[in-house]
């Protein structure tokens, strides 16, 4: 995606002006001031007022702004709940130090889906200042959530198609993605999108899958054994080692990622509960390691090994023919297609050991 | 007696058509007076504030001559983010 000219990203639509939200004048919101002169009219201007959104977006969208605080895109709460789980309460001075500098700027305001792109591409208005009640998900959704998701449900990789719900269904992310849940969290899922109910699940609309009536007998005889994905994703990103550091001529922060590249690894469930009840699920390649804040002070994560690094996920590219559900033997007796113990770095075994398949599911006689 | 009685009636009568008939008393005039010239006042007009926000974010050519050149920072990050 392109990014916008410096006035493209301010230039304001007429329309807007005849709209509901255009009724109040731009100081009203913005604060600065009327006046000629652009610096004097930009002293005091509040770039996005939304940021304190129960003192804008609220006092009208009750509803929508109603525990948005606690909304994960909100409060990035799932980045926490992870990497604090692999440090000590001695070390979150320095990890809140890097989290401000590198992970922070994921923090999402009303105004960053509904009026503007995410500074991450850019910035900049998206239709001239108009609200956007489902704005355009490559220029919002898929703009931050780009690299895993939009690439793989778009079909960005070479030779691997994008998700047949894109593909046929021209679904868009909201399609599954409701406003209500990217709103508010609920208690559980807070804390992690995966900790939770299955927001969405499969069979939300597939919701004969499994059933006496499906007439297709892998789905029951599989049951809950397997997440949907097991059978319908291909290939997806994996990433190691993201290293964060700020330049020292410079004095911005910058990343540098070890390496990036496509796997399809089937695991044990790490996340085994009520709304997850899966002997087995895709995992991904996380980019974490023990020296990844060592910019910020030595051995910040000591519990580096209290999570897997191959982590439980819902890769967004199903396709309803995939190469392990071709035939019994596509899957079972294929250990290429498992997370077994000699595809892990020696070092991070320990880590990895609740998801590691130790055996593979026998080849069934005669398919 | 009757013929009297008749007659006086009569009288009666056309004396009260008579007052019906009156004319109407002629309504007051008014004499005109001259005015004295008064000098015109000078009136409030309200006019609404100019909203110079509006006027600058409206106008394309206006913000391309405006808009403060992006600094183009070093890209020091690797990989993908």
């Amino acid at each position: 995606m392109a990014p916008l000219e410096p006035w493209e990203k301010v230039l304001v639509n007429a329309d807007f002006m005849t709209s509901t939200h255009g009724q109040a004048k731009c100081v009203d919101c913005h604060g600065g001031q009327l006046a000629e002169d652009k610096d004097t009219a930009h002293t005091g201007m509040i770039p996005d007022p939304s940021e304190d959104f129960e003192g804008t977006c609220a006092m009208c969208h009750n509803e929508q702004s109603a525990g948005f605080d606690q909304s994960l895109h909100s409060s990035l709460e799932g980045y926490k709940t992870i990497i604090y789980s692999r440090t000590v309460p001695e070390n979150h001075p320095a990890i809140e130090e890097a989290f401000a500098n590198h992970c922070s700027s994921c923090h999402t305001t009303c105004g960053d889906c509904h009026i503007s792109q995410p500074d991450s591409v850019g910035g900049g208005l998206l239709t001239g200042h108009l609200f956007e009640k489902t704005p355009p998900m490559t220029r919002t959704c898929t703009a931050c959530h780009g690299s895993r998701v939009g690439n793989e449900y778009l079909g960005k990789h070479e030779d691997i198609p994008g998700d047949v719900h894109f593909r046929q269904g021209r679904m868009n992310c909201v399609s599954c993605h409701t406003g209500a849940s990217l709103h508010n969290s609920d208690e559980q899922s807070a804390g992690h999108r995966y900790f939770g109910e299955q927001l969405p699940a499969c069979t939300d609309c597939h919701s004969k899958v499994g059933a006496s009536s499906d007439p297709i007998p892998q789905h029951v005889l599989h049951g809950e054994k397997l997440a949907c994905q097991v059978c319908h994703s291909v290939e997806y990103t994996s990433c190691d080692g993201c290293h964060v550091a700020v330049s020292e001529d410079t004095g911005n922060p910058f990343f540098k990622t070890e390496g990036t590249y496509t796997t399809f690894f089937i695991g044990k469930n790490p996340l085994q509960n009520e709304y997850r009840p899966y002997e087995y699920v895709t995992l991904r390649h996380v980019p974490i390691s023990p020296t990844n804040f060592e910019f910020y002070g030595e051995n910040l994560l000591p519990n580096f090994d209290l999570l897997p690094t191959w982590a439980y996920a819902t890769p967004h590219n199903i396709q309803r023919q995939t190469p392990q559900n071709q035939s019994c033997n596509s899957c079972h007796g294929n250990p290429s297609i498992f997370l077994t113990a000699d595809k892990v770095k020696p070092e991070e075994l320990n880590a990895n050991a609740p998801v590691i398949v130790d055996e593979v599911p026998p080849a069934v006689p005669g398919q | 007696m009757p013929r009297l009685r008749r007659w006086f009636g009569l009288a009666a009568f056309a004396l009260i058509l008579a007052a019906c008939s009156q004319a109407p008393a002629a309504a007051p005039t008014v004499e005109p007076t001259a005015l004295e010239p008064v000098a015109p006042t000078a009136t409030v007009q309200t006019v609404a504030a100019k909203d110079t926000c509006v006027e600058c974010h409206t106008d394309k050519e206006q913000l391309i001559q405006t808009a403060k050149p992006e600094e183009v920072k070093p890209k020091e990050s690797e990989g993908v983010g």
